[in-house]
């Protein structure tokens, strides 16, 4: 320990706990050995620090005479002393406090409120969310077997019965006008199925391809048309005599369905 | 005075608090809980047993009238009161001219001093603890607030900072710097009392 660092650490202590401080360090004793200046200087703050001692010893029951405690005891008696302010009562409470009391309240209110919607469209959002997927496996699935169930094939196409064709031949030319709007452009391809299939019954088209959804798409116009007998295997005697017909044909140019008119 | 001795569990700040509601005997208890340091700070550093029962009668005057200021979040009552007692020692020393107080501590009339079971003993303390007193006495006003707070009234950096409104390390180096006074002090005005001779290190014990 160096001289400098010596005087560094007894600056901050008093006399007192410079004596405990040499008999607990080591280094500070035996620098003190070795340093006849800090020896010196440490020997005479130990001196001071007792005669200190003695000065506090000398003095310590020293007190004030009773005089002064009933000199201060006789003005305590004569102070006027102001109670607390008590805490005011409800009903004496400023109009402007009850105004901010109604705005707290409401305040309250309204983020209640708040939260109970939250939770509400949460719970909403999170049900929408979780629907859709159940359902459009249900819809693409049942589609086909609507059209199975009430579309005639192509191939049984030939198989039509005098009786279908004759309901067919009744519908009024307004009906055409209705089917085109149930294939308008805009309906999902699910629905353009079902719209077809379900014609074959309200309308009396018949689908003449399986409307898969890749192909049916885009928009479909009703066309009517005149069509040679032969061309819809009607019977011999009448095979020369043309037949009018509404006919479904999508943007791709094939013909989704057919309705004999006359 | 029954009532007295069961606050002595009381903190200062509730007796304080209750002495201010009109609570006589809260005001008792803490009279007689710190009036005997006030009076010691104000004895050491005036020198005068008139002034320290001034000072003391002022100080807790002082706390009737403006305790309400008093605030708990800075210091402790006992430095609130060491902090008042500062004031008013200083004041009643610029009133009485008080310098020949200062280099003439009182004549001890004090019966502790002469019951010491060795009556050599006894002169020698009395002469030691007269010169030390006389020695902190004339020391500078801020260094002998700080070694009358500090050596004689005990009180720690930090209270001694809160008392006299400065900094932890205005104490520490106001302490050294008057301890290094009071060494000089006492090797000139008694260099045979108490081994203050500056040649040969004595024990006073």
């Amino acid at each position: 320990m160096t001289c400098r660092e010596f005087i560094e650490a007894a600056e901050s202590l008093n006399p007192l706990q410079l004596r405990l401080m040499e008999t607990a360090n080591q280094q500070i004793s035996t620098h003190t050995r070795e340093c006849a200046a800090c020896g010196k200087w440490l020997e005479s703050q130990k001196l001071l620090g007792s005669a200190l001692q003695v000065l506090r010893a000398h003095t310590a029951q020293r007190a004030a005479g009773p005089k002064v405690e009933l000199a201060v005891l006789e003005a305590f008696r004569t102070q006027g002393f102001e109670p607390v302010a008590a805490v005011a009562p409800d009903r004496a409470a400023p109009a402007a406090w009850k105004l901010s009391r109604f705005f707290e309240v409401g305040a309250y209110a309204a983020v209640a409120a708040a939260l109970i919607v939250g939770i509400f469209l949460g719970a909403r959002m999170w049900h929408d969310r979780q629907a859709p997927p159940s359902q459009v496996p249900v819809q693409s699935a049942a589609a086909p077997q609507q059209i199975n169930s009430g579309v005639t094939t192509l191939a049984d196409n030939s198989k039509i019965s005098g009786n279908v064709t004759t309901k067919m031949a009744r519908k009024s030319a307004n009906s055409a006008t209705a089917n085109r709007a149930a294939v308008g452009p805009n309906r999902p391809q699910t629905a353009n199925e079902q719209s077809i299939a379900t014609t074959v019954d309200r309308q009396g088209f018949v689908a003449l391809m399986f409307c898969d959804p890749l192909i049916c798409s885009g928009e479909e116009q009703v066309i009517r048309m005149e069509l040679p007998g032969s061309a819809i295997g009607a019977g011999e005697g009448n095979g020369s005599q043309p037949v009018i017909a509404d006919v479904v044909v999508g943007d791709d140019g094939l013909v989704r369905a057919m309705r004999i008119v006359n | 005075m029954a009532e007295v001795a069961l606050l002595t569990e009381h903190t200062d700040e509730q007796l304080l608090a209750q002495a201010l509601d009109g609570n006589e005997d809260a005001f008792t208890a803490l009279y007689r809980r710190r009036q005997g340091a006030v009076y010691r700070f104000a004895l050491h550093m005036s020198g005068s047993p008139q002034v320290a029962e001034e000072v003391t009668q002022d100080v807790f005057m002082f706390l009737l009238q403006r305790g309400r200021g008093f605030d708990p979040s800075r210091g402790a009552v006992s430095a609130y009161l060491f902090g008042v007692a500062r004031n008013y020692v200083r004041r009643a020393m610029e009133k009485n001219h008080s310098e020949a107080l200062m280099t003439t501590p009182a004549e001890d009339d004090d019966p502790f001093l002469v019951t010491d079971s060795d009556p050599v003993d006894g002169i020698a303390r009395r002469q030691t603890s007269k010169a030390v007193w006389k020695a902190v006495l004339s020391l500078p006003e801020h260094y002998r607030e700080a070694v009358v707070l500090c050596d004689l009234q005990e009180l720690s950096y930090a209270e001694a900072a809160e008392a006299l409104g400065c900094a932890i390390g205005t104490i520490r180096s106001r302490l050294h710097r008057a301890h290094e006074m009071l060494v000089r002090k006492l090797q000139s005005s008694a260099p045979a009392l108490a081994g203050f001779s500056g040649d040969a290190a004595r024990c006073l014990s």
